[in-house]
């Protein structure tokens, strides 16, 4: 299964990336998120109180008029982590249609070798953040 | 009244006098490896409680050897004093404070309110990563009266010694099992261990500025529970992080002979076969 474009040439630059370069990148993505649309203040679900280890992730999933779908995020600036791997995937997947979405293989962000910059346990908010997306998808086109 | 050691405390105030100081390291620890990287304290380096103080292979800390070239690296000798900061009030900066101590190095402090504080007061954030001359550094043999095991654990809880349960009070409960996005943090079983009272370490902190509340505040906060300063009190909660934070205020800020932190936290209690808990 082949990744979104977008997707893949995202993963394809990280892969070439050094070890600094990588940890540059992930920061400029992350100042790169925009915050949550005014329009959309309004829709922030009150998400359960996420335990405070994590980093609260609002998102918002939104269908334009060719059935591709946007995610717009609301992540604090104090975890530029979660959010730089927020900023990749809404750029690699934003416009997409959700059966893309959702054959995105969890483990899409091997090849990056992100763990040379940031460890494991944060890698792993790629897994959680897509998970989201593709619930969020999924709702958006059951619930026409 | 006053913290019992207020040497182990210090303001951004300080901090900012002394980032030059070559008697003094400051230390940016945590829970987003990245922030350090986005901007830090001037003069500060970084240590990553996962990637810089675990062990490569076990569920442990570095080894003393290891530790000692962390710190000759950093260029922080056996008698330079170390300042720690950083994120989420400071959970991280407390851990490495407390592996500092666990091997030994005394010299040692927080800057109270960490990096949240900092930014508050718009003090200068810096992208250069400094480099220091090599040092060699000399580590003491672990000081396992700072750490509880397993074992020490149960036996705490079967004498009905205090232990402090840190976490959420849904974690207390055993509402909340794992985390979603966490899963090197599940446990199998939700609970506490018997005889745990749940004081979330968020009570010992002000929300505003993340400093740490006055000692009046912090004493009426454990002692109301039953925590007193004599006899042995243990804190724990997931993996360790957040139960170091009141491991420093119960040490530290109240002065309490005998703390300890149990690191195994509920990640290996909540695993561990024929362990007692409590719902």
């Amino acid at each position: 299964m082949s990744l979104p474009p977008k997707l893949q040439e995202i993963v394809d630059d990280f892969a070439s990336m050094t070890r600094q370069e990588k940890v540059e990148s992930l920061i400029a993505y992350s100042e790169s998120l925009p915050p949550l649309p005014e329009r959309l203040q309004a829709e922030r679900d009150k998400m359960d109180a996420v335990p405070e280890c994590m980093t609260p992730v609002q998102l918002i999933a939104e269908r334009q008029a060719d059935n591709g779908i946007v995610f717009h995020f609301d992540i604090p600036p104090q975890s530029p982590t979660v959010r730089g791997l927020a900023a990749i995937l809404a750029n690699g997947l934003n416009g997409s249609q959700a059966e893309e979405i959702l054959s995105v293989p969890a483990d899409f962000f091997a090849p990056m070798n992100l763990e040379e910059a940031i460890t494991q346990q944060r890698i792993n908010g790629f897994i959680g953040v897509l998970a989201h997306m593709k619930q969020a998808s999924l709702k958006l086109v059951t619930s026409k | 009244m006053s913290y019992a050691h207020p040497e182990y405390l210090v303001e951004t105030d300080w901090v900012a006098a002394h980032s030059g100081d070559p008697k003094v390291r400051i230390i940016e620890s945590d829970e987003d490896a990245l922030l350090y990287a986005t901007g830090h304290v001037p003069g500060a380096v970084q240590v990553d409680w996962f990637s810089t103080l675990q062990h490569p292979l076990r569920r442990d800390f570095l080894t003393k050897e290891k530790f000692e070239e962390v710190n000759s690296n950093l260029g922080i000798g056996n008698d330079t004093t170390v300042v720690f900061y950083g994120d989420k009030s400071n959970w991280f900066a407390c851990y490495a404070l407390w592996l500092f101590q666990y091997y030994g190095h005394k010299n040692v402090k927080i800057m109270n309110g960490g990096r949240a504080k900092w930014e508050q007061e718009k003090r200068p954030l810096v992208k250069d990563v400094p480099s220091y001359a090599r040092t060699s550094y000399q580590a003491k043999e672990a000081d396992s009266s700072i750490r509880a095991f397993r074992d020490e654990v149960l036996k705490q809880s079967s004498s009905k010694k205090p232990l402090v349960d840190v976490r959420s009070p849904k974690e207390y409960s055993g509402e909340l099992i794992s985390m979603p996005n966490y899963p090197q943090e599940g446990a199998s079983r939700g609970g506490h261990i018997p005889g745990a009272v749940s004081i979330p370490w968020a009570q010992a902190v002000n929300e505003a500025d993340s400093t740490f509340k006055s000692d009046e505040q912090l004493r009426a906060l454990y002692e109301g529970k039953g925590v007193k300063p004599d006899g042995e009190v243990i804190a724990y909660c997931r993996i360790g992080e957040r139960s170091s934070l009141t491991w420093f205020v119960l040490k530290y800020l109240l002065g309490y002979p005998k703390v300890k932190n149990y690191d195994g936290s509920w990640t290996e209690w909540g695993n561990l076969v024929n362990a007692p808990i409590e719902k």
